[in-house]
């Protein structure tokens, strides 16, 4: 980032120091994420919009990646970082099915994204990241990341730029939280969906970093079925 | 430089790929000497010293454009007015770069040499617009990893498989594909015009395009303090490259007379806007 | 094989005219000098049952071991030069652990196996590596287990070969306990049968009298994993033999 001398207080300050540039290795590139566990179903959104400040550099760059076993990567952050970190997966999950003929399960992708964040853990990776797939039962399963590796086991989470928005709405419209005798239930994907299209949408309205599409992947027993939806793109 | 790298990781990263070649990301040295001697002191570019401005490209009916100007500054002085920025790889690859002049020729010396052991293959195989692209993310990701980056934004286009490509990546290995992408300033001024022009005139021609381009490129040359009216562009059809230039375009500074400074201490040095001079 | 025995049979990476590696077998060998191994699979669990040669009475029977923990749900018994077998064990422990760590789940027989069988053939008689091994190992191993796949037996030799079974037998009784296995081993077989047949095998094949000082066996199943027998449990199995 460059250094803008206040040319209000001091017109000459440009000249009395050369211009330093310092280099930083990160950058924040937005996006936002957001998975819920069914029953026998996981869900997994993001937006389209890849940003830098006040540029937008994409609006059709979804933050999610299908992975070779079947379930859904969501990993926003730095782009550079999550370029990475995909390809480094999917090296790592292509390996596995070599060395042990079988897909990896979804739990086992979480945990070794786990050790692969971990082992970064002085130089992080700048990522935000959920898994989202079924497990061995086949219930879904979503599994939610810190940057260095922390990890556990949700139904519901939202990662990224507009996190905090969403994530209290979640809490309330899935966890039941701050509902009085509210029986918390598995949520229906009918209702999943039209639920993430609206959080999304108010999202869109406050936070400049998420925008332009949204992108819904539905991991069942079936496979992985995706659906866009627009979201406004100023 | 690239002699005293022992790898991204130091010496827990990837070994080499084969016996003598390159590690994930590194530089392989045709035929498996290294090119540049090391001096063992530490080369970083930690800031960068000779500057590019802008690179811009979009895709249109049939091909892709791409341009860049061909200054490069030395801080706020226009030191050399002759240096070009894109850089014909093959007949389906262009690259155009801004920022720091020398680490793109440094980038660009390697990828020569890529393509000279390509060729001397002989197996019909070359870069693609993508596996350049791949590549140069993954060499720009590895040295800002080191903290020695290669202070530039890449912008690679070509046509592979008949369709247009256009990919982008920074200095620290950020990258993307988009229809239509700049650089520098031109993010800023010449890429809404770019993306408003697309969204009108989805089927741009070849002639649209380049005009396009041109009144971007002027427009750049009215606004960015550190860009040149004498440019390169680059038109990418699946007929080859069709790099053209320098092109110089003619400045009209008949009315800047008329503007006023305001009186608020701080000077305004406000320069014509684009359409009024188009209509001059 | 021996008539052909010549200056191939120096170097241990060397094949000769006809394609073979004679210090390799030569390795597969030293296993039929070994005491004797089974390993029975059957679909309630795996047992291994081992031969321990107490050639004096002033041996301490129980220091000699044969049978060997890799997992919670892993067993491996072994014949030949027992001393070699240690790295091989530490490598398969080391994996299994590994591959807890990084994936959280067990690790599939077949996969400890295969990890275990790239250690076989990294022998060499040049100096360039001073931490290659110098010939091949002398010992083969039955590996037990349970994993997803159900009750898993697999042999291993000193090529690296590895195999699964669904009963095996190896060391210098493995001729005659392989074919009296072929003969009792039935696709419906309970684990209690399985013992005892082994059990009733290692009998027929060893030179001692069996007791429970001179044979070890253990059980892995999908209930309570690796279990081995007590010296109670097995003189109650001998008696009825």
């Amino acid at each position: 980032m460059m250094s803008v001398p206040n040319m209000m207080s001091n017109p000459l300050s440009d000249y009395q120091a050369p211009n330093q540039v310092s280099f930083s290795p990160y950058e924040f590139n937005g996006g936002t994420i957001l998975a819920v566990a069914g029953e026998d179903y996981a869900l997994i959104a993001t937006d389209t919009r890849l940003s830098q400040g006040f540029s937008i550099h994409s609006r059709d760059s979804p933050k999610t990646y299908p992975l070779s076993n079947g379930s859904v990567l969501g990993c926003c952050g730095f782009h550079g970082d999550v370029l990475t970190l995909t390809k480094v997966l999917g090296a790592r999950l292509q390996i596995f099915e070599k060395e042990h003929n079988k897909p990896m399960p979804t739990p086992s992708v979480a945990a070794m994204l786990s050790t692969i964040l971990y082992y970064r853990r002085f130089f992080p990776y700048y990522t935000h990241n959920i898994v989202a797939g079924l497990d061995e039962e086949g219930k879904g399963c979503v599994y939610s990341f810190d940057p260095v590796g922390s990890y556990e086991r949700e139904v519901f989470r939202a990662k990224g730029s507009a996190s905090a928005m969403l994530q209290p709405l979640l809490d309330n419209q899935i966890g039941g939280k701050n509902q009085q005798s509210y029986k918390v239930v598995p949520i229906p994907l009918k209702k999943c969906v039209s639920m993430v299209k609206d959080v999304f949408t108010s999202a869109a309205e406050r936070d400049i970093y998420t925008g332009d599409n949204i992108l819904i992947s539905i991991i069942t027993k079936d496979g992985v079925k995706s659906e866009q939806f627009p979201l406004r793109r100023d | 430089m690239a002699s005293s790298m022992s790898g991204p990781f130091g010496n827990s990263g990837p070994g080499p790929l084969w016996t003598g070649g390159p590690a994930p990301g590194q530089f392989y040295n045709f035929p498996g000497n290294a090119s540049i001697p090391s001096n063992g002191a530490a080369q970083k570019t930690l800031s960068p010293v000779v500057m590019g401005t802008s690179v811009l490209a979009f895709q249109f009916n049939g091909g892709v454009v791409i341009a860049a100007d061909m200054l490069g500054s030395y801080g706020s002085l226009a030191r050399f007015r002759d240096c070009p920025r894109l850089f014909k790889v093959n007949d389906s690859t262009i690259i155009g770069a801004a920022g720091d002049y020398a680490d793109f020729q440094y980038l660009t010396n390697i990828i020569q040499q890529h393509v000279i052991d390509e060729e001397c293959l002989n197996d019909g195989f070359g870069y693609t617009p993508k596996s350049l692209h791949c590549w140069l993310t993954r060499v720009l990701y590895n040295r800002r990893s080191q903290f020695n980056p290669l202070w530039n934004t890449y912008i690679v286009v070509g046509v592979e498989d008949e369709k247009p490509f256009l990919g982008y990546v920074d200095k620290i290995g950020m990258a993307y594909e988009a229809p239509s992408l700049a650089c520098g300033f031109g993010a800023y001024m010449a890429l809404p015009i770019i993306r408003e022009t697309m969204e009108k005139k989805p089927d741009m021609n070849q002639e649209e395009a380049l005009a396009l381009i041109d009144r971007c490129m002027k427009l750049l040359y009215y606004r960015d303090a550190r860009s040149l009216n004498k440019y390169q562009v680059a038109v990418v059809t699946k007929d080859g490259v069709d790099l053209r230039g320098p092109i110089k375009s003619q400045p009209n500074w008949e009315i800047a007379h008329m503007i006023k400074k305001k009186n608020t201490g701080v000077r305004m040095n406000v320069v014509p806007y684009d359409q009024t001079v188009n209509r001059v | 094989m021996f008539l052909t025995r010549s200056e191939y049979d120096r170097g241990v990476n060397t094949f000769s005219p006809e394609g073979r590696l004679f210090q390799v077998e030569y390795a597969i060998e030293a296993i039929k000098l070994g005491s004797t191994a089974i390993g029975i699979q059957t679909s309630e669990g795996v047992v291994l049952a081992v031969e321990k040669r107490v050639t004096s009475p002033l041996i301490e029977a129980a220091s000699i071991e044969k049978i060997m923990e890799v997992d919670k749900h892993i067993a491996c018994a072994m014949s030949g030069l027992i001393a070699d077998s240690k790295t091989l064990i530490d490598r398969a422990r080391v994996e299994a652990q590994n591959h807890w760590f990084t994936y959280n789940e067990k690790m599939n027989i077949e996969s400890v196996t295969q990890a275990v069988s790239n250690l076989a053939l990294q022998f060499g008689d040049d100096d360039r590596d001073p931490g290659a091994m110098s010939r091949p190992f002398g010992v083969a191993l039955l590996f037990a287990g349970v994993d997803e796949k159900g009750p898993r037996l697999f042999h291993m030799d000193p090529s690296g070969t590895f195999i699964q079974y669904d009963g095996k037998a190896i060391g210098s009784g493995s001729e005659g306990a392989q074919q009296a296995l072929q003969e009792v081993y039935h696709k419906s077989m309970t684990l209690k049968e399985a013992c005892r047949s082994a059990l009733t095998i290692l009998k027929q094949v060893m030179e001692e009298k069996l007791n429970s000082t001179n044979v070890e066996m253990c059980t892995v199943t999908p209930g309570s994993l690796f279990r081995m027998f007590t010296k109670d449990e097995l003189e109650n199995i001998i008696k009825d033999l």
